[in-house]
């Protein structure tokens, strides 16, 4: 299944791995990312192993709708659990969000900590001041992106160029920064989740030498079923340069 | 060329749309990263086409490469593997 209607528009979606089963679902990061990232490296790894696995691009992502407004964490989160309406999973489903996109994962598993088995977080800030300073950032880095992909009309110079894949990305980036909500409503916080009321288990997965490891230990702190798992001599990029070692680590998890 | 080619190269073109690929020519060396300049998410959606059309499903094939094998792989191999797959129905 590739698109799903959920909160009036238009997801793309894929499901990998049986129909039963315990299911996971990923989130993906922020602007450049969509699910293809978990398509080419977790998704069917975790299939095999008999895990339902479903894959959506956020609102404005990959190939999903790109609506004008409505990017906080929080409607992020709504939109995942109408996609699970969408597709009538009713049974509580394991979420796991890279970067960005753990974020998400948290925020839904306290909209709705009945519908959440557990949250594997990687490489994400969900709380606290590291989560503070790294959603500053962020705004920052995107203002900044946005206002460049605008006067430069990067896409365009590209696209001259014969640079198909790099001026769509830019495009489509430039629509997203200049064309939505998006870095409003990053910057209008509080997004972070309140770790202390999270009551699922957590499974936090981080680079050791990532600037927001300060996270880690706050995970730790705060949630009580929580398990840390760092990734030595790596930053922010686990998902894609320790993918083998996060698949164990998952599955361990899961005990699948 | 081989229909499984022929059929590819149709369904990559409504993948890739009309506007880039009028200077193409689709070829078994052709790749999908360098020369059709594809996204990683286009190649997802190409995917779900090919499934729905020849009834193959890659996850398996694509389970053993990484993202940049797969996007430096060309269209005659992704054909042969199609043909072989849809050999043993």
């Amino acid at each position: 299944m590739a698109e799903v209607e959920a909160r009036g528009l238009r997801f793309h979606v894929q499901t990998l791995g049986p129909d039963d089963g315990p299911t996971l679902v990923f989130v993906h990061g922020l602007v450049m990312d969509n699910l293809s990232s978990f398509y080419y490296t977790l998704a069917a790894p975790l299939a095999a192993k008999g895990v339902r696995t479903i894959l959506f691009d956020l609102r404005g992502h990959g190939l999903s709708a790109r609506p004008s407004s409505g990017y906080t964490p929080h409607d992020s989160a709504l939109d995942l659990l109408a996609i699970l309406d969408a597709l009538g999973i009713r049974t509580p489903v394991y979420l796991l969000g890279n970067s960005y996109g753990g974020v998400v994962a948290m925020r839904t598993a306290l909209a709705d900590p009945y519908r959440v088995a557990g949250v594997v977080v990687v490489e994400a800030a969900c709380g606290g001041i590291v989560g503070d300073l790294w959603f500053e950032d962020m705004v920052n880095t995107l203002t900044v992106a946005a206002l460049g992909l605008e006067f430069d009309r990067t896409q365009d110079q590209l696209k001259a160029l014969g640079q198909r894949k790099i001026a769509r990305l830019a495009g489509n980036a430039s629509e997203l920064l200049n064309g939505t909500t998006l870095i409003d409503d990053l910057g209008s916080g509080p997004h972070l989740a309140d770790l202390a009321a999270v009551t699922c288990p957590v499974l936090g997965v981080f680079g050791a030498e990532s600037t927001l490891i300060g996270a880690a230990a706050e995970l730790a702190e705060r949630i009580p079923d929580c398990r840390l798992h760092v990734v030595s001599g790596l930053g922010h990029t686990v998902l894609r340069e320790a993918t083998g070692e996060l698949l164990d680590t998952v599955l361990d998890w899961l005990r699948v | 060329m081989s229909d499984v080619l022929t059929r590819l190269a149709q369904i990559i073109s409504e993948v890739v749309g009309p506007d880039f690929l009028l200077d193409v020519e689709i070829t078994r060396e052709t790749t999908f990263s360098d020369d059709l300049g594809l996204e990683s998410i286009e190649f997802v959606a190409l995917a779900d086409k090919l499934r729905a059309h020849y009834d193959v499903d890659l996850v398996g094939f694509l389970a053993d490469m990484d993202i940049d094998e797969i996007m430096a792989m060309s269209v005659g191999r992704l054909a042969d593997h199609i043909e072989m797959a849809a050999a043993r129905g």
